[in-house]
């Protein structure tokens, strides 16, 4: 059962690959619908797991991926359907396919140890991740623009200049998307640290660990001084464009860094 | 009893350019052709479509139809017969299905999948259909036809590119900029080129067109043509910062945009794009002008060599556009074909049916005495079984496909059932099944 979303998120990353490929209409309402099927076997599965510990299983980085990518699909089926666009489904389905291989692998759900019971635990993970996922699309759309970018300027327009929406769509939903991103990051910083503060005290070690020199908080830290660039320079000095698309991209990769490897064996503080 | 449907027609493909003008259905209007051939009397269907590539009559009428019609074709525009005769084509039943796909498609264009003639081919199917002149023939003939070209256009990529320069240019400003309604353009120049590229763009409906040229006057009045502002030359580097896309068409010699000019308007801009399209020769911007970041820059030669690569992308796709039409002549054709027994069919069930009332009638003082529900039950039992009796051998008659296998049948139908002696009176059902008669506007 936990092996359905990874296959059925393959199958739309496929699906996904194929109509940018051929540009068949019925193989990209296809890709939706599988994409749509992971999305929902995904929530039947994380309900299950709710159901299972009685809390929300957003523990451990493990649970974490699975959150982040739950919502990641969610938001871009919601952008998809809105602008009918699904030029960006393809990078953004492997990207949810590749990740969720972490929880297919590990399908266990790890108990919630006593210093994270509180409302603001789950406020912090939700908002980190929610921002995560809008780095991701940013970070698609990035990508594809300076693809498309670089098609126009070298005065060859084939296979992405076909596909792609416009330069200016490309750029104006990165810097919305980053926009949302950094709000929820802010958000999520700022609950993380008080909480972070509330627990000083209990014997926890890993609340004890909680301090901007482990490594997650550290590189989460950077990631906001990174976002708040971009968006600084989007505003004050013009940064769109292709400066604006490799920033995102920057920004991503720090993400995807902190969330896996750094989450996984360097931190001291978020080790759940 | 066939029906035979043709097509009579020129194109650019059969006619020299001073031919087809002269050969212009649509010059009196889209009714006055239709008029005047219909007072001919001799088409019970047709549909004159009139492009300037091509003028084509699709009718439906006897087998010396397309004497007459080409007749009509030298009569309407008061050219001699012998002038237009090695110009004209003649196409019969399937032939004439399939150029007209091909037509509604784009493969019979000048420029292979051009979006237009679609739209023609409806106009000239409406002017004739508003005036009663379409019936069972050409109303398929031509729907079918609307299907062919959207589905070849959906399912190929035979309209897919730009295949002009200005479209080219209009399509890549939309890459860069998505919308283009709300951008400002600068036209450096005022001459032809200048002027035609104007009118592109305004077509487009963008914000403001300024014009800017040596001579102000020039510059005033290709504005107000276009409805734009005139700059001064002075004000070049101002109207430079406030422009979007800058069409340069100058007759200078020396570059009139260069990269130390441009580079310093693109700072106060902050990086918002820049689109220059160069169509002047000699060039009027500087090559390393496109090396700015957030500068595109296209010359004549780059949206030319644009149109190229699509105008063979488009021809890469033909086989699969020919393979639709193929499939769609096919599925005409049939219904065509089948078409011909219908007089016979219909005649056939008349007589059933005439037999079925005339056994009620006859009947009549026996059922007088039988509730009404149990009256409506005979009806329906009677009708039902004159509808089964006939059911398997109207089918085996439609599908017959060989004209002279159809020819027998009806003979034989005819004679079995005396068709012919003595014609019963006609119900709605079979009237709308037969084709129009022949209207004389």
């Amino acid at each position: 059962m936990h092996l359905l979303p990874l296959i059925l998120y393959a199958c739309a990353a496929g699906a996904y690959l194929a109509h940018f490929a051929g540009r068949d209409r019925s193989v990209g309402r296809l890709a939706t619908g599988l994409l749509g099927g992971a999305v929902l076997s995904h929530t039947f599965i994380i309900g299950m797991q709710t159901v299972q510990v009685g809390h929300a299983p957003l523990v451990g980085t493990t649970a974490a991926v699975s959150a982040f990518v739950w919502l990641l699909g969610l938001a871009y089926l919601y952008v998809e359907l809105t602008t009918d666009e699904r030029a960006m489904g393809v990078l953004v389905s492997a990207l949810l396919a590749l990740l969720y291989v972490i929880p297919a692998l590990d399908p266990g759900v790890s108990p919630r140890p006593a210093v994270l019971q509180s409302p603001l635990f789950t406020l912090h993970v939700l908002a980190m991740l929610f921002a995560y996922a809008s780095f991701a699309l940013a970070c698609v759309l990035g990508v594809t623009y300076v693809l498309l970018f670089k098609e126009i300027k070298a005065k060859h327009l084939g296979y992405f200049y076909a596909r792609l929406p416009s330069l200016q769509v490309l750029d104006v939903m990165n810097g919305r998307v980053i926009t949302i991103g950094w709000i929820f990051l802010t958000i999520g910083i700022a609950i993380g640290g008080i909480w972070a503060s509330q627990v000083q005290s209990s014997p926890d070690p890993r609340a004890q660990a909680m301090s901007a020199a482990d490594p997650k908080i550290l590189v989460a830290l950077v990631c906001w001084g990174v976002y708040s660039f971009a968006l600084f320079a989007r505003r004050a000095i013009g940064w769109t464009g292709r400066r604006a698309a490799w920033l995102s991209a920057l920004g991503f990769v720090i993400v995807l860094l902190n969330f896996v490897p750094v989450g996984y064996f360097l931190t001291k503080s978020h080790n759940f | 009893m066939t029906t035979r449907l043709f097509a009579v027609g020129l194109s650019h493909r059969t006619a020299p350019v001073e031919l087809r003008e002269s050969v212009d259905f649509s010059r009196g209007g889209p009714g006055e052709a239709l008029a005047a051939l219909a007072s001919r009397g001799i088409c019970q269907e047709m549909v004159v479509l009139s492009t300037c590539n091509r003028a084509e009559i699709y009718a439906v009428a006897g087998p010396d139809g397309p004497d007459t019609i080409a007749r009509f074709f030298a009569d309407y525009h008061q050219l001699p017969l012998a002038r237009l005769s090695d110009h004209l084509y003649v196409r019969r039943a399937d032939d004439a299905a399939r150029h007209l796909f091909r037509v509604a498609a784009g493969l019979d264009s000048l420029v292979v999948g051009e979006p237009q003639i679609l739209g023609q081919v409806k106009a000239a199917y409406a002017a004739s259909s508003d005036r009663g002149h379409t019936a069972a023939v050409t109303n398929r003939l031509f729907h079918t036809a609307f299907g062919v070209g959207k589905r070849v256009r959906r399912e190929t990529g035979i309209s897919e590119g730009a295949v002009s320069v200005s479209y080219a240019a209009i399509a890549l400003a939309r890459k860069i900029f998505g919308d283009l309604t709300g951008l400002n353009v600068l036209i450096l120049g005022a001459g032809g080129m200048a002027k035609l590229t104007g009118i592109h763009l305004k077509a487009q409906q963008v914000r403001q067109i300024t014009i800017a040229s040596r001579t102000l006057a020039a510059a005033e009045r290709l504005a107000r043509e276009l409805d734009g502002r005139a700059a001064p030359w002075g004000d070049l580097a101002d109207a430079l910062g406030a422009a979007d896309i800058v069409i340069t068409a100058t007759g200078a010699v020396d570059p009139v945009l260069t990269r130390a000019g441009v580079q310093e308007v693109m700072r106060p801009r902050r990086q918002r794009p820049l689109f220059i399209i160069d169509i002047a020769v000699p060039r009027d911007v500087e090559a390393s002008v496109g090396d700015l970041e957030q500068v595109f820059l296209y010359n004549i030669d780059d949206l030319q060599s644009i149109v190229k690569e699509n105008l063979t992308r488009r021809s890469s796709e033909l086989e699969r556009a020919e393979a639709i039409v193929h499939e769609e002549v096919e599925n005409f054709t049939t219904w065509l074909q089948s078409r011909d027994i219908i007089p016979t069919v219909v005649a056939l069930r008349e007589r059933f049916e005439a037999i079925r009332q005339a056994e009620l009638a006859r009947l009549e003082p026996k059922l007088a005495g039988l509730p009404p529900e149990a009256r409506a039950r005979v009806d329906e039992i009677t009708k039902l079984l004159v509808q089964k009796l006939l059911l398997t051998p109207t089918e085996q008659l439609k599908s017959v496909r060989d004209d002279s296998l159809i020819s027998t049948y009806s003979d034989a139908l005819n004679r079995l059932f005396a068709l012919e002696d003595e014609p019963p009176a006609r119900g709605e059902s079979a009237r709308k099944a037969r084709v129009s008669p022949l209207r004389r506007d």
